[in-house]
């Protein structure tokens, strides 16, 4: 079950956009002439434009009516190799802590990343974790037994509006097969992999992702499930937009966390990458969230440019870092790609009918391109 | 002397100045319920091999779990690499729902996933987040072959005791080693009293550190032939009124003074310590007031609580050590349960720590 090389795509440039990860014509915000701030993106506009990320997604859409699942798995492979042996540096920020995300003790004390991140509905959590504990070990044959455990990153939103979550549909082979199609790439975004059950501001949420380019050199990228936020909230480039839709309602505007993952090529130590998963939040509040009490709104920065060897490192090496007086392009990039993530989500799903009927619109991608022609964001250099 | 004598010797021991509680364990809490699962069996796996499983689990039921309430928590980790799931809630809402498991660090997703079945079995709502603990017994346990059973954990929590609680080689102390000693669960309880109202501290602890060969001069003769890191697990409960800021205080002055604790000596091993006050327990239901009223014991009292906390944790470790049996495990691996001149040593080293 190791991800195959042949999977592994790191095209420089971005492609025709694949029609099949769309059947009715969602787009990404970009698509609908939209752009957040002022930097460039990466080609692909995603978390994958980091070299050696990887993204795959399980997709499980089963029944109807009161024995409807509408969840899945998504996975972020943080680099080409093997990440249990080559750690890279990481951080987390618990911006609202309603949630969960494991492995973090880990994070915090080592600063290291050393597994996948998966995401997923709440419940699933444990046989995720069951199974990347397999996985792991799998790739690792001395994996507790002559080295060390690891803990692996799982991080959920509560998927209960669309999904019998009770039921945890979930398998150890989904899990296996999520990791085995991790590619570069373009990223399939809103109700795919752990987003397939998620609903963001009154509409149907996920997966997003967005990326920004720093200095011509680095990328810095990021990759959303959004679950959380209710619809009056919602802001487009600083434009009230969920005041302003017209329908759609749904029966409930329940809606629980959002699970924010930065990346970055650029080489940011751990206390670097903790004020960087901190701007995430400030994307976050761009959009109009306000991490309300019941969301778990929690944050990993991760940097793959310094590889940490687990095993035979030199007693001495050496490892780059950005200076702090010229990190705040970073900063500036994070907070622009967390919006645009969150908003690719919303714009790049689909409705979804699920759990007992109850129907999560994708948001009216008419009305959205309406209104931010009338606050003038379409059509006009105002960015330029 | 035999090992009962021994253990009564050291009971009668003044471990400090508070006096135990009736059962001397985490149980003296009212409604704190411990309930163990161990896995001692060889067995052929269907590719032929040989596997020795010496693994279990150690759930602590903070209150009666069929209640939906929360009680306030918090929690110190020094210098770990152990799996601490819940860690967001515990954190920053400073709650516990959930029962505390430890378990190896293979059956962590089995065990938090059992934690959710169990909170659905209850008929009340959900029991999360799941709180479980990892730790390593790869030294005596084929870790990578010792998967429990979904069942066999649901029945750990329902039958689950108030009573005399088990120690040493039992639940997940069965695998577990420390200093190169058979290590393993412990258990002891201290009653105080703050402003003439009498208080309950119970600690329990899953020792399984100090096998590394130390920098310093050990504590003890200790008996190791690898340098894997290990942890100390340390949970205590306590039915005095604290707000968080309170138990935050309380948890960091404890795990600094532990003396047998080893982490700062042995910089790869960690400590994990999650303290819980059964005092005030809140509903799990939105129809409650908004305004909520807690009973909190003045700051002045802390040291009292650090105090008690401190002794039951010592006395705790010491039970590990020396209500622990031999174990023989994988690999003809055999960890002896500690010598007792060595024990000795150790209460001696306790008594100057006063």
């Amino acid at each position: 079950m190791l991800p195959s090389k042949a999977l592994i795509k790191s095209t420089p440039t971005r492609p025709h956009k694949k029609s099949f990860f769309t059947a009715s014509p969602r787009r990404r915000l970009r698509e609908l002439g939209i752009k957040i701030g002022t930097m460039e993106t990466g080609p692909y506009n995603a978390i994958t434009d980091v070299e050696g990320v990887k993204v795959g997604h399980t997709t499980i859409i089963r029944g109807e009516g009161e024995k409807a699942v509408r969840t899945g798995v998504t996975v972020i492979i943080p680099h080409a190799g093997n990440i249990h042996e080559e750690n890279v540096f990481a951080s987390f920020f618990n911006l609202n802590g309603w949630g969960e995300m494991t492995g973090i003790s880990n994070i915090e004390n080592t600063g290291r990343l050393e597994t996948p991140i998966f995401l997923t509905g709440t419940y699933n959590v444990g046989i995720v974790y069951d199974a990347a504990v397999k996985y792991l070990s799998r790739i690792n044959p001395k994996l507790g037994d002559l080295d060390r455990m690891v803990s692996p990153i799982v991080a959920e939103c509560f998927d209960d509006f669309l999904s019998d979550t009770r039921s945890r549909q979930i398998s150890e082979e989904d899990v296996f097969r999520t990791i085995e199609g991790a590619h570069g790439g373009d990223v399939a975004e809103g109700a795919v992999g752990g987003g397939t059950g998620m609903t963001s501001f009154g509409f149907k949420g996920g997966i997003g992702t967005s990326s920004r380019r720093v200095h011509e050199r680095y990328i810095v990228g990021v990759l959303v499930m959004a679950n959380t936020a209710s619809r009056n909230q919602l802001r487009i480039d600083g434009v009230p937009v969920g005041k302003e839709i017209k329908g759609f309602q749904n029966k409930s505007g329940k809606t629980k966390s959002i699970i924010l993952i930065a990346a970055t090529d650029a080489p940011l130590l751990p206390y670097q990458l903790k004020k960087m998963a901190k701007r995430v939040a400030l994307g976050l509040a761009h959009t109009g969230a306000i991490s309300q009490t019941g969301s778990g709104d929690i944050i990993l920065a991760f940097s793959t440019a310094n590889k940490i060897l687990q095993k035979k490192a030199p007693s001495f090496h050496k490892i780059k870092a950005i200076d702090d007086f010229g990190i705040t392009p970073f900063y500036q990039a994070t907070v622009e790609a967390t919006q645009e993530a969150i908003i690719n989500a919303l714009t790049s799903a689909q409705t979804t009918v699920g759990l007992d009927g109850n129907t999560a619109h994708g948001i009216p991608l008419d009305q959205v391109e309406q209104i931010m022609k009338k606050y003038m964001r379409i059509g006009t250099h105002n960015h330029e | 002397m035999n090992r009962e004598q021994k253990s009564m010797e050291v009971i009668k021991h003044k471990l400090g100045k508070f006096s135990r509680g009736e059962k001397n364990s985490i149980t003296d809490i009212m409604g704190v319920k411990v309930g163990h699962l161990s896995v001692n069996k060889d067995l052929l796996d269907p590719s032929g091999e040989k596997a020795t499983i010496r693994t279990g689990l150690t759930a602590v039921l903070p209150y009666p779990m069929k209640k939906e309430m929360r009680l306030f928590t918090g929690s110190f980790i020094l210098g770990g690499k152990n799996e601490v799931t819940g860690y967001e809630v515990t954190d920053d809402f400073c709650y516990l729902n959930s029962p505390i498991v430890i378990t190896n660090s293979f059956n962590i997703g089995k065990a938090y996933n059992a934690i959710l079945s169990y909170g659905f079995t209850l008929k009340r709502s959900e029991i999360w987040p799941p709180l479980v603990i990892g730790v390593d017994d790869s030294y005596l346990n084929d870790m990578r072959k010792s998967h429990l059973d979904e069942k066999d954990i649901l029945g750990t929590f329902f039958n689950a005791s108030e009573g005399m609680v088990e120690e040493g080689s039992i639940g997940v102390g069965l695998g577990l080693r420390a200093f190169g000693w058979k290590g393993g669960i412990g258990t002891a309880s201290r009653v105080f009293s703050l402003d003439k109202t009498h208080f309950t501290c119970g600690a329990l602890v899953a020792s399984n550190h100090g096998n590394q060969k130390p920098l310093k001069k050990p504590e003890i003769n200790f008996r190791s032939e690898d340098g894997k890191e290990g942890s100390l697990i340390i949970i205590i409960g306590v039915d005095v009124p604290l707000v968080p800021y309170q138990i935050k205080h309380i948890t960091k002055s404890l795990m600094v003074g532990l003396p047998f604790s080893s982490p700062l000596k042995n910089s790869s091993d960690s400590v994990i310590g999650i303290l819980f006050s059964t005092a005030n327990p809140m509903s799990m239901k939105n129809d409650e007031p908004i305004v909520i009223e807690f009973q909190v014991v003045d700051d002045s009292f802390l040291g009292t609580v650090i105090q008690a906390a401190s002794e039951a944790t010592h006395e705790a470790f010491l039970n590990s050590l020396l209500k622990a049996d031999p174990v023989q495990g994988r690999m003809g691996r055999k960890v002896a349960t500690i010598p007792d001149y060595e024990i000795d040593k150790l209460l001696e080293k306790f008594e100057t720590q006063d």
